[in-house]
């Protein structure tokens, strides 16, 4: 029985390129655009246990960046100090 | 050899010479000409392209709206309010006195990210109250061997990520070093593609993409250190 293959008998426990599949599921949870994207992420997530793992946790560490990090509200002296500004090069 | 031979082939050495010296000192002449036409017909274009009118409209319309991201990326790469807020404010003056090199219909908001990235770089990081604490080159270095652990950083679990609070994960954030920080905010806060970014940041897209990646890495290491003082389990899944 081949050691790499989960109890379930379908996915892969070890990703022999690692570093290389998860760059590019890391490109395809970007939204770049890979030729047969749609394709290769459902292979991947099918039958490679790293690869499925990897894809989920970034998907909940970019949402909960995106969601946690991006609240900053600019400073209303700030907003005027620019305007002000911008109308003296006028 | 005579004498005579000698001395014509000394002179013909010379006028060689002198023909080689006449022709560098001559292509100087119109590099230097050339480039000064350039810039003299850039400055023309940029003059004559945008009335006061169509200046008002594009600063209000397109460079504006962006103030709460460039705000957030001047605070998150200055870690100061004072700082953040001069960095930003530098960067819309840039922009406006510059406004006839931003093409419209382009992005803006790369074009903003742009400039407030390279004035950090030239203004802010040499002053800043917390300077980068590693040369961006040895990091680059260190990181660039494919033997990162992952073992260390896989065993994260999503549940654990997806209980953390704001906190968490943006001291995890804050704590990389500002280029893998820049990456992320730039791709993950700010959803700006690859090619963006490779733009932004004047480095290569395959640059990018291993930059983001080690970046990526290094945050789940911070993220996993956290779950752990938490005291999620971050073992195998059951």
């Amino acid at each position: 029985m081949d050691k790499n293959l989960s109890s379930a008998g379908e996915k892969k426990t070890n990703c022999a390129e690692q570093s290389k599949c998860f760059q590019l599921l890391e490109s395809i949870l970007d939204g770049e655009n890979i030729p047969d994207g749609d394709k290769i992420l459902k292979e991947k997530l099918e039958k490679c246990e790293p690869c499925y793992r990897h894809f989920h946790l970034e998907m909940a560490i970019k949402e909960l960046l995106k969601t946690k990090c991006c609240h900053q509200i600019t400073p209303q002296d700030l907003l005027d100090n620019i305007r002000k500004k911008v109308q003296e090069i006028k | 050899m005579p004498i005579g031979l000698i001395a014509e082939i000394c002179d013909f050495q010379f006028k060689v010479q002198n023909k080689v010296k006449a022709l560098t000192f001559f292509k100087k002449i119109s590099d230097k000409l050339t480039h000064s036409l350039l810039l003299i017909l850039m400055s023309e274009v940029q003059r004559k392209k945008y009335s006061d009118k169509e200046k008002n409209h594009i600063f209000d319309r397109e460079f504006m709206p962006h103030i709460d991201s460039m705000y957030n990326f001047a605070y998150r790469l200055t870690f100061d309010e004072d700082d953040a807020k001069d960095l930003v404010q530098d960067t819309y003056l840039k922009a406006y006195r510059f406004i006839n090199s931003f093409e419209q219909g382009t992005n803006a908001k790369a074009w903003l990210f742009r400039i407030l990235k390279n004035s950090f770089i030239n203004d802010y990081r040499k002053k800043s109250k917390q300077p980068a604490k590693v040369d961006y080159q040895e990091v680059e270095t260190y990181y660039n061997s494919d033997d990162v652990d992952y073992s260390s950083t896989t065993d994260l679990r999503v549940d654990a990520v997806k209980d953390m609070l704001g906190d968490e994960i943006s001291n995890a954030l804050n704590s990389l070093a500002v280029d893998f920080r820049t990456v992320i905010i730039l791709c993950d806060l700010e959803g700006f593609t690859y090619e963006e970014m490779a733009k932004i940041l004047d480095i290569p897209i395959g640059t990018v993409r291993s930059r983001l990646h080690r970046a990526r890495n290094l945050l789940k290491d911070k993220l996993r250190s956290y779950a752990q003082t938490m005291g999620y389990d971050t073992d195998e899944e059951e």
